[in-house]
């Protein structure tokens, strides 16, 4: 029997310009290499409810265009393109989540910081609800742990 | 519109959904306990914020400063009493509307600058007035300074009826406004009106008489049935 | 209107000062805390319900007093006790600072403890302490 390994097409992932977040951006332009998928860098802004999911945030907007531009270059390093998007949402997770169903991607690669913000490691809010519910596969990368 | 709920029970959650479905409006949730949460988060997406809709730092964050409406529906008035109130002192909310599960909870909530109370008791009985022919005081309407507008209907083996209205022995501050005969004729009492079997009676009471009012108007004659057999003889 | 510690206290003093005081609470098990020797009436009942205010005589009332748990059931309680009774004097705890300052500003008599405690331990804290009973 054969066994038709990573059967990983189009794939997104979250950025937020952490190293974690273009780490998980290499490894998922590994992945789509093989079979030309497209790779979907997602930056997200959540928007406070105290302002309308539409509101003009500039220096916001401006971050996101910086962290897709770092995108591009790492894409590039890898001989590789990616396809960059900034979008507004009260909740990243589910922004996440809800581009994932849409772009029909086979496979979201997230990355994660080490963060130990109460003495013990914490995945965090975002990373936790795209687990629970992205419909693909999902590959988590956290970065290494420091001491 | 932006429309805040509070409370994700089943009145919250079909609330959201149907507000949701109308397409225009931006929706948000306020709910304290976090199963019922995820269940919002889940079935109607991104919508739903886990606080304490009376608590003013929830408030700011929900954005109770931009929104067009408020809408008070969890198990317990005095609870959507407060968000409403807040809302409307602090957040300068253009509308407020509160579910109330004590009907009697609609004058003050009123008074007390509520633009709307619905009251699912309040519209069963106003549904089931019809429905029972001997169904006891039924609350239409609340006026100010604790006076209420009651309807009740006149049973055959009441002790009032033959009387005149102006005989009766009514509570202080209670009045008869209308009387419905049993044909559909709306008319205004005076002193010499008698009362029929089956009148329909509009009243206006006290809140704290209401009990007295209905006695004085469905008691039976003391010697019913027996004496009217006995004078048919 | 709240049989807890708090109000049963104030029960017991403001009837050593010579009032005539009436206590409600939702639950009978709560008179307990009065004093076997408190002579008020005690009535089981809940203090959001216009008609319960009704019966307990809250029109006739000089004072009406809501130190329930609920800061929301105390604001409720307390403006019934004031919009549709009458009650000229209508105090309310409320433990949330920022309401309490809400209903404060809308006339209500309020009191939050949990600002009146903090400042209370902050004053005792920068009081030196008391001579001789340090190290026991």
């Amino acid at each position: 029997m054969e066994y038709d390994s990573l059967q990983v097409q189009d794939v997104l992932v979250p950025v937020d310009g952490s190293p974690a977040g273009f780490d998980a951006l290499a490894l998922a332009c590994t992945l789509a290499k093989r079979r030309k998928g497209t790779v979907y860098a997602v930056y997200v802004i959540e928007v406070a409810r105290n302002l309308a999911l539409d509101a003009e945030l500039a220096p916001e907007a401006r971050h996101g265009e910086e962290v897709l531009t770092k995108s591009e270059d790492v894409a590039a390093e890898l001989d590789y393109k990616v396809e960059g998007e900034i979008l507004q949402a009260r909740d990243a997770g589910h922004a996440i989540v809800d581009e994932a169903i849409e772009r029909a991607v086979s496979a979201v690669v997230m990355g994660v910081d080490y963060e130990t913000p109460l003495g013990e490691f914490d995945l965090g809010n975002t990373a936790l609800y795209v687990i629970k519910h992205a419909p693909c596969q999902l590959v988590l990368l956290r970065a290494a742990a420091r001491e | 519109m932006y429309i805040i709920v509070i409370g994700a029970g089943k009145v919250g959650y079909y609330l959201a959904k149907e507000l949701l479905a109308e397409g225009e409006n931006e929706v948000l949730v306020i709910e304290k306990d976090g199963a019922k949460c995820e269940r919002i988060a889940e079935e109607l997406g991104d919508i739903v914020l886990r606080g304490d809709g009376c608590e003013a730092a929830t408030m700011s964050l929900a954005g109770f400063g931009r929104a067009d409406m408020v809408i008070a529906v969890t198990g317990d008035d005095e609870d959507n009493l407060v968000s409403c109130q807040v809302a409307k002192v602090k957040f300068n909310v253009p509308r407020t509307v509160a579910r109330i599960n004590n009907p009697k909870n609609e004058e003050i909530f009123r008074r007390l600058g509520i633009d709307a109370t619905i009251s699912a008791t309040a519209a069963i009985l106003a549904h089931i007035e019809q429905e029972l022919p001997t169904h006891p005081l039924i609350p239409l309407l609340t006026l100010r300074m604790g006076l209420e507008i009651v309807g009740l209907k006149i049973p055959p083996t009441a002790a009032v009826v033959g009387k005149r209205v102006g005989e009766l022995m009514l509570p202080q501050q209670s009045l008869i406004a209308l009387i419905i005969d049993s044909r559909g004729s709306p008319n205004a009492p005076t002193g010499q009106t008698v009362i029929q079997a089956e009148d329909e009676v509009v009243a206006v009471t006290r809140t704290e008489n209401e009990g007295a009012l209905r006695a004085a108007l469905t008691a039976p004659s003391t010697s019913e049935p027996f004496g009217a057999a006995a004078s048919g003889q | 209107m709240g049989c807890g510690r708090v109000g049963a206290a104030l029960a017991t003093m403001l009837e050593e000062d010579g009032h005539e005081v009436t206590v409600l609470d939702v639950q009978a098990a709560a008179f307990r805390r009065l004093p076997a020797e408190f002579k008020g009436r005690r009535h089981v009942g809940n203090g959001i319900d216009q008609e319960v205010l009704a019966r307990i005589g809250v029109g006739g009332a000089d004072a009406f007093i809501a130190v329930t748990q609920g800061d929301n059931r105390n604001v409720m309680a307390t403006q019934m006790a004031r919009e549709l009774f009458g009650v000229k004097r209508a105090l309310c705890r409320i433990y949330d600072p920022i309401r309490e300052e809400i209903y404060r500003n809308l006339g209500l008599e309020t009191i939050s403890p949990t600002l009146v405690g903090a400042r209370l331990l902050r004053e005792t804290l920068e009081r030196a302490p008391p001579a001789g009973k340090t190290g026991g």
